[in-house]
């Protein structure tokens, strides 16, 4: 079965026709991550109620929902940031490659290397634009100068802001404007190769113009990484991703291919939050 | 007026009263010590006073005005003076008069009443001394080698007894030195081996042989510096004091002949740097009265720097455990509470936990272990500069942490993430992106340390200051830095040369310029850390916002 995804109405983007997925039904191969029965606690407070969901490998998946849904601490417990939070507590698993993120022995910095993160707000280290895209690989011990000249190039080539700076690798990454310091940590995420590439409302700071380079970036980086993106824009959600999951109370409410969710959702919450009841 | 109160400018005036206040008294205190601790260097006029008593005696009184008082005639009643019985004040002054030898005060009163006449001869000079003070009178005649030779060969025989003099300290100061060190360390050596029985004959005459050829250098350099003693030695002058004695002062113990009167304003303007580069690199002469304050001022940057080597990375650590690590409770609350509480302990306190923690449990220790050889006189178990530097350090420990800790806590939460996003580890996180961000932070704790360590002399006394120490913690002698040896700090010269001087009035000017030098050493110090500051500040400004 073959429908037009909504993104390719989208200004910008290819007009390719892609395979709907049957997300409740996804051979291994296609599987990125399988989240299973995930209930997340602060301290009493339940944030996330048994979740359940497969997240497809090179695609875009958007959660939306309105705030405090707990769309984002599902993203974070992807990456176990939320391990950074005091008196949180989760019990079911994440799996990547078939092994539970939650099990004991794994070692997080490890995790957080396959699983990369974006964040709401641009964060670039207050040091050059060049030893900011480097860093990761310098703290996995990279330190031929050569090798991370090529992936600091790549990786600004990647998210399109290597024509805007190759004249100033060495300047402070600083002095970068909003939306070139998010493309930046873009950039920065992409350097280590991540398997999945998790963006936490990566435009919600950033002015349209800037939006729109982001998104498009969104649109090449599948090619390469499975992208998770946070988002409050339906109409972002819409353009950007295959997948999209409404969540409400904490509760996944509808997860299913971005097209069929915005024309024709199954449950009615969805459908409320969408046509702009509430939220 | 209601209206005037609610715009709020009352509180305007107010903060910029206070503000005012604040300045005008560091401006006046900084103007205070500085006009009086300069003028010290400036050379003054000499004077020739005739002076005719109450009871009609005649005598003269050479020398400088110190200082001019007013008093009130009734105080003087008991003189007896014939004064105009209108007058009611009398002016007196204070005339340096030196020339210790012949009196014991080289200070006196004069009334102005009394002064008949006031010149200021020409021929009149200044002689400074190695010993025994300023010597004022006039020259009578010079004598070299037991005959009498023109005065105007003055200059000339008193710059090749400068250069004896130099080489006569240089001989003492680092080859006799250097002899007396080794000398003492052939002893410890021997005692060591005594000690631990394994002192063989064959040792025994190694160490005797060496022990023999240091003292064949020393013969020899002592036959060299005999040879240089009766140089300098040879020739002096004849001065005539103000009540016509003729004085003989050796030109061994000259240091300086100068006509004050004949000088003009561009000489004495020389005269008065050359004079504050001696008090800056001499050593102090006369129980710390005269000469300069040079082992005071290494001594305290010394000390100073140690500190900051010492408090620098222990406070750093400290403040990291406390903020990244120690787990959010009671017990660390009270653990910050005990932190901040340390810096409003009395210092002299702290300087009773140095002698009795560093200087006898710690050094005595240290002494049993490795110096036993040189007991029961101590090395390690007596005041010195390292216990001096540690109990400062553990002065200004809770400065370096409180500030340290507001710093990591200003970092804004999205560096930490961003970092630990792309899989490094909390430890790589805060050497690589938090301690550089929050080095500025840090940088203000070593600059209040700085300024609060280099300010304490009261833990000192206890710890390892000295009025005068014979050696500098830094010579050329192996192991080079001696932190065993006691110093001397210019916080406590200030003391001691105030205080505990026994020539008072020749010690004030002193006491105000070390002051000033202290004060302008610490402004000097600062003045470099908040600059390395600012530098970092630049780096990581645009995080602000």
């Amino acid at each position: 079965m073959i429908s037009i995804s909504p993104k390719a109405l989208a200004p910008g983007s290819d007009t390719s026709f892609e395979k709907k997925l049957d997300l409740t039904n996804l051979t291994p191969e296609q599987v990125a991550l399988d989240i299973n029965q995930l209930n997340l606690f602060y301290g009493k407070k339940q944030a996330l109620n048994n979740i359940t969901m497969s997240i497809p490998k090179g695609q875009v998946t958007a959660f939306i929902g309105p705030s405090g849904c707990g769309k984002s601490t599902l993203l974070r417990s992807i990456n176990r940031m939320n391990d950074l939070v005091d008196n949180c507590h989760i019990t079911g698993e994440i799996n990547l490659h078939g092994n539970n993120i939650y099990d004991k022995h794994v070692d997080v910095a490890e995790l957080r290397r396959k699983v990369g993160m974006v964040f709401q707000r641009p964060n670039p280290f207050p040091k050059t634009i060049y030893e900011n895209v480097v860093y990761g690989l310098r703290i996995m011990g990279e330190n031929n100068r050569r090798k991370l000249d090529e992936a600091a190039e790549q990786s600004l080539r990647s998210a399109a802001l290597w024509n805007e700076v190759k004249d100033r690798l060495h300047e402070s990454a600083l002095g970068l404007s909003g939306g070139q310091q998010q493309r930046l940590v873009i950039a920065r995420a992409i350097a280590i190769q991540p398997e999945v590439l998790l963006l936490d409302e990566p435009t919600s700071a950033l002015d349209p113009i800037s939006t729109l380079t982001i998104e498009e970036l969104i649109n090449d980086l599948k090619k390469q990484f499975t992208v998770v993106i946070v988002t409050h824009n339906m109409q972002q959600a819409a353009r950007v991703s295959d997948q999209t999951a409404f969540m409400y109370m904490g509760d996944l409410i509808e997860y299913s291919d971005t097209n069929t969710l915005f024309t024709t959702p199954l449950k009615k919450k969805t459908e409320d939050y969408i046509t702009g009841r509430y939220g | 007026m209601n209206k005037w109160f609610r715009s709020g400018s009352p509180w305007i005036w107010l903060s910029a009263g206070g503000v005012s206040i604040s300045l005008i008294s560091v401006l006046g205190l900084l103007w205070l010590i500085a006009s009086r601790g300069l003028s010290y260097f400036w050379p003054s006029e000499l004077y020739q006073f005739d002076l005719t008593d109450q009871h009609g005696a005649k005598s003269v009184v050479i020398g400088e005005i110190y200082d001019r008082e007013q008093i009130p005639v009734s105080q003087l009643a008991h003189l007896n003076l014939a004064l105009d019985p209108e007058q009611e004040i009398l002016e007196r002054l204070l005339i340096k008069t030196g020339n210790r030898e012949l009196v014991s005060l080289d200070f006196r009163w004069l009334l102005s009443h009394n002064i008949q006449k006031t010149q200021t001869p020409k021929d009149l000079v200044v002689v400074e001394r190695r010993t025994h003070g300023n010597f004022y009178g006039f020259i009578e005649s010079v004598v070299v080698d037991g005959k009498e030779v023109d005065k105007n060969k003055l200059d000339e025989l008193l710059t090749r007894v400068d250069n004896f003099q130099d080489q006569i300290d240089d001989l003492q100061k680092s080859d006799i030195g250097a002899i007396n060190y080794q000398l003492e360390r052939l002893r410890l050596k021997t005692r060591k081996y005594q000690l631990q029985d394994k002192l063989t004959a064959e040792l025994q005459v190694e160490i005797d042989s060496e022990i023999a050829a240091l003292n064949q250098d020393y013969e020899i350099l002592e036959k060299e510096l005999m040879g240089y003693r009766e140089q300098i030695s040879r020739d002096h002058i004849v001065m005539r004091a103000m009540d016509g004695q003729l004085v003989t002062i050796n030109f061994e113990y000259i240091l300086k002949v100068t006509f004050n009167n004949q000088l003009n304003t561009f000489d004495k303007t020389l005269l008065f740097f050359s004079h504050i580069g001696s008090f800056l690199i001499e050593d102090p002469r006369e129980a710390n009265t005269e000469g300069g304050v040079f082992p005071a001022i290494f001594g305290t940057v010394l000390m100073v720097l140690l500190m900051t080597v010492i408090v620098s990375p222990f406070g750093v650590i400290a403040a990291i455990y406390l903020h990244e690590y120690a787990g959010k409770n009671a017990f660390t609350k009270l653990l910050r509470i005990a932190v901040i509480n340390l810096a409003g302990v009395p210092s002299i306190v702290y300087g009773v936990f140095g002698l009795g923690f560093f200087v006898y449990m710690v050094g005595g220790s240290l002494d049993q272990l490795f110096y036993s050889e040189n007991l029961p006189s101590p090395t390690f178990g007596t005041p010195g500069v390292l216990w001096s530097a540690l109990t400062l350090a553990i002065l200004t420990l809770p400065v370096v942490i409180v500030s340290t800790e507001e710093g990591l806590s200003r970092i804004p939460s999205a560096m930490r993430h961003g970092s630990l996003a792309l899989g490094a580890t909390k430890a790589e996180t805060l050497w690589r992106i938090i301690l550089p961000i929050a080095s500025p932070a840090i940088m203000t704790g070593i600059i209040l340390a700085i300024a609060r360590a280099a300010g304490e002399v009261a833990p000192l006394m206890l710890v390892g200051v000295v009025k005068m120490a014979p050696n500098l913690p830094l010579d050329g002698n192996f192991p080079f830095l001696h932190l065993d040896r006691k110093f001397m700090h210019l916080g406590f010269h200030i003391y001691d040369v105030g205080f505990q001087s026994p020539n008072v009035e020749a010690a004030r000017p002193l006491v105000f310029a070390t002051a000033l030098l202290l004060v302008t050493i610490i402004v000097a110090l600062n003045m470099t850390a908040v600059s390395i500051r600012n530098k970092l500040r630049e780096r990581y400004k645009m995080l602000e916002h």
